[in-house]
């Protein structure tokens, strides 16, 4: 039997095979383009931050009353916190990467208010910042000592000397020269200069798409609340959690201890709306799978108890099991195909709706073909067992209910 | 003669249970899926405060950078929140019904017990007028008045949930509360207040939690108080002290204002104006005068408060359920088909098509109920996993009656109308034919 009779067979009995065609095509639909978010958020999620997440834990402490001294209470806190053993480095900062909290700033490489600024992220640390986050310098150097100040809301404190640029605002604000050297101007139009370069290290609004454009500056902000960063030994992090609260909390009264939390768990509430994008969507995708290939089964065995007969007479007439099993897989496989043309302009559609009504990213189209070869993949194992049981019919049954 | 539809329709579904099993099972994903997304969605569109989100209005103005627009995907707009010393200023005009300027800060809470340890509590610095502007419930006391704020006064409202922490829940009104080293005197207790959307508030966040206390705007100045929310700037200022910083140019705070109608709100926006020609006169506002109001809907429109996500979602699961649908109608069809024997007899028998009619549709509405309750099932475990992975303040999103309501309705007219093509081609069953066969 050729394509020819079957087509013609398919178009006599046309409701059932033209739904499932129909069920495949926006299956094809949904599974693509929610495929194509899916992997989108994972991607975004697993993206290099540029910083040791793992072993990096941060506390936030808070002094109040009267005769409460920020300066005292970090130097008190840093050296405390370097004399727990584990902890390999401590800073005190006035953000923290990946949190969702920070500060925001322009910078020009002239003093120009009217011309355009080079965003960046903008942090405040220690000479010790760089090994508290795990941050490599690229090039250049860190922060001397002596550069270091504490910087209280009291203080008129100008803008510092020298500065660490990530290599991607380097980029963006000297792109044809090298930026180490440089000088850069303030929102205030203060100066500094550029003394290193960081590789690459990401900032505090995971969604921001000039995450890794950072700007550091030398200093230990002292406010009404405090964060620290600690760097411990690999392996060591949920160990010490608990022992820095206690110790933190123990050493001052004066100072309530806000949390103290991994770096990792500040990272993953930062993300979680990606996640949790990403996790219902792969939960639709498997049902939805799931269920299209459970009716293709259930389709298929249905046909075959209702055509018992008519595989019987064309067994009698000298098919092969062979034939009849092509029967069926050919049937499907015409029906899947023309699921699979239609699902392909669902699927644009979808994509064109997702595109211009939300501002998704444009549909990655090689999903497309991976798709549809899934499909047809998946419906052949599912039509498999129904066309096997179709073959054993013996030539018998035709003659015998004449 | 209804019972005995279902009867025969409970029969029919137990003779072939892999087949009703797998309809009901297409029927309850579908409705658990879109109505677990319609839920969040729902949820997160509301109307925070329907009895008068027309007459409640943010207010922002035009005092940002000469040579930039504060956002350059949208220069027709002003900066959507204001500076305290225009706060400050339109608070003591008074112009209008009610008005408040607020923003979030914290507070260090001293216990009066002096075993239990102090911890950080966070307040919404605001105006006395908050209270009745927001139409918010009290279980003890009152606010403060206009003159609390006026002088400063260190009072306090505590939440309820405050207040139980404290207090052990008890009328803790007149009572006195050390926080940051003052004294403040408790006026009030609120009770449950959960506007969802935030509406006061979208910019740091429309989801969150309610804060712990209210404490008088008056108070910024004298205690310092820092703000916990965002914050924006533009100009190059020399701030060196806590008074520089209030007198800055610096945008970091919320001010609603009520009016009654919509020639007040005409009104309101020439008092604008007016303040706003005041201040160019003195150096500020050098852009183009562009001072707007939003109702509390255009306010929540503004800051797109409902995530793309969950209008994406919603979207992709309405697409989910119609390949449910889909699946449902052919495999009633199927199954029609093999009842096609059954049929002839019964129409053999005097059957009338309409009757015949009527049985197939009565199983499909018995399918789509039970597909509608493990639906509802469904959707109530979907609900609890999206508050798992969104971590989202418990008691956030629920299935609440209105979605209880659609999903059973929904699942019950959908499967209906699934069921029509198939119980049609039923009725075109012939009495005899089929038995003559046989």
């Amino acid at each position: 039997m050729g394509i020819g009779p079957m087509v013609s067979s398919l178009l006599r009995n046309k409701t059932g095979p033209l739904l499932v065609a129909l069920q495949i095509a926006v299956t094809l639909a949904i599974v693509i383009n929610s495929l194509f978010i899916v992997l989108q958020r994972i991607e975004k999620m697993s993206r290099d931050t540029g910083i040791d997440v793992d072993n990096v834990i941060v506390a936030n402490v808070r002094g109040f009353g009267d005769d409460f001294d920020v300066a005292d209470s970090i130097r008190n806190d840093i050296d405390l916190l370097k004399s727990i053993p584990g902890v390999s480095a401590a800073t005190v900062t006035n953000a923290v990467p990946l949190s969702g909290g920070g500060s925001g700033t322009g910078l020009r490489t002239v003093a120009d208010e009217t011309i355009d600024a080079a965003s960046a992220g903008r942090y405040q640390w220690s000479e010790e910042g760089l090994d508290a986050f795990g941050i490599e310098l690229s090039r250049g150097r860190n922060f001397y000592p002596e550069e270091v100040h504490y910087n209280l809301p009291t203080d008129d404190t100008p803008a510092p000397a020298s500065v660490l640029v990530t290599q991607e605002l380097a980029d963006a604000l000297f792109p044809d020269e090298d930026a180490l050297g440089k000088a850069v101007y303030w929102g205030s139009m203060e100066q500094s200069t550029i003394v290193g370069i960081i590789g690459h290290m990401h900032g505090s609004w995971v969604g921001w798409d000039k995450l890794g454009s950072v700007v550091v500056q030398p200093g230990k902000p002292g406010r009404t609340t405090n964060t620290y960063i600690v760097r411990v030994e690999p392996g060591m992090r949920d160990g010490l959690l608990p022992v820095i609260e206690q110790q933190l909390g123990e050493s001052n009264r004066k100072r309530v201890v806000n949390s103290v939390r991994s770096l990792e768990e500040i990272a993953a509430r930062s993300y979680r709306r990606d996640r949790g994008m990403a996790i219902i969507l792969g939960v639709v995708i498997t049902l939805l799978i799931g269920l299209t290939a459970l009716v293709i089964v259930g389709l298929s065995s249905f046909h075959v108890t209702q055509r018992t007969r008519q595989i019987g007479t064309r067994r009698a007439l000298g098919a092969r099991r062979r034939d009849i099993v092509k029967q069926f897989m050919l049937e499907n496989w015409i029906v899947t195909t023309a699921g699979a043309l239609l699902g392909t302009l669902l699927t644009v559609a979808v994509a064109y709706w997702l595109e211009t009504s939300f501002s998704l990213p444009r549909l990655d189209w090689t999903l497309l073909p991976a798709g549809i070869l899934t499909l047809w993949v998946l419906s052949t194992l599912a039509v498999i067992e129904p066309a096997r049981r179709a073959a054993s019919v013996p030539p018998a049954i035709a003659t015998r209910s004449v | 003669m209804f019972g005995y539809n279902v009867t025969l329709a409970i029969k029919s579904m137990r003779r072939n249970p892999m087949m009703t099993a797998l309809m009901i099972a297409a029927v309850a994903v579908g409705i658990g899926v879109s109505m677990t997304t319609l839920s969040v969605y729902y949820m997160m569109s509301g109307n925070p405060i329907p009895q008068k989100s027309e007459k409640l209005f943010a207010v922002t103005l035009d005092a940002w950078n000469p040579i930039r627009p504060f956002d350059s995907n949208k220069p027709e707009l002003p900066p959507h929140q204001v500076t305290f010393q225009d706060a400050d200023r339109l608070l003591a005009l008074a112009e209008g019904k009610r008005q408040v300027a607020m923003y979030e800060s914290s507070l260090v809470v001293e216990p009066r017990n002096e075993d239990e340890l102090p911890f950080e509590a966070t307040a919404r610095v605001t105006s006395g007028d908050f209270f009745a502007m927001f139409d918010v419930p009290f279980l003890h006391g009152d606010g403060w008045d206009r003159s609390s704020d006026a002088a400063a006064e260190a009072v306090v409202v505590l939440t309820k949930q405050l207040n139980e922490r404290l207090f052990g829940g008890k009328n803790s009104v007149g009572e006195w509360l050390t926080m940051g080293g003052s004294r403040f005197q408790i006026t009030g207790v609120i009770d449950t207040w959960e506007p969802t959307p935030r509406f006061y508030d979208p910019i740091n966040g429309g989801f969150q939690e309610v804060n712990e206390m209210f404490i008088p705007f008056g108070l910024t100045r004298s205690l310092e108080l820092d703000s916990n929310g965002s914050d924006w700037g533009w100009k190059s200022e020399d701030i060196s002290s806590f008074g520089d910083w209030l007198n800055s140019e610096a945008i970091w705070l919320q001010y609603f204002v009520e009016l009654e109608s919509a020639r007040d709100r005409d009104s309101f926006v020439a008092h604008l104006d007016a303040y706003a020609e005041e201040q160019k006169k003195l150096g500020r506002f050098q852009r183009p005068l562009n001072n707007r109001l939003y109702d509390v809907m255009e306010w929540m429109d503004y800051h797109e408060v409902v995530a793309n996500d969950s209008s994406v979602l919603l979207g992709l699961s309405f697409l989910f359920l119609v390949v449910c649908l889909l699946s449902t109608i052919t495999l009633l069809l199927t199954k029609f088909i093999g009842k096609k024997g059954e049929t002839s007899l019964r129409r053999a028998l005097g059957a009338s098509r309409r009757i015949i009619f009527r049985q197939q549709i009565v199983e499909v509405a018995v399918i789509g109920f039970s597909g509608g309750l493990i639906g509802l099932a469904l959707a109530f475990l979907g609900l609890q996993g999206i508050q798992y992975v969104y971590q989202s303040p418990p008691g956030l999103i629920r299935l609440d009656w209105v979605i209880v309501l659609t999903a059973i309705v929904a699942a019950i007219v959908s499967s209906m109308v699934a069921g029509l093509y198939p119980a049609w081609r039923v009725c075109q069953v012939p009495p005899a034919t089929q038995l003559k066969t046989q």
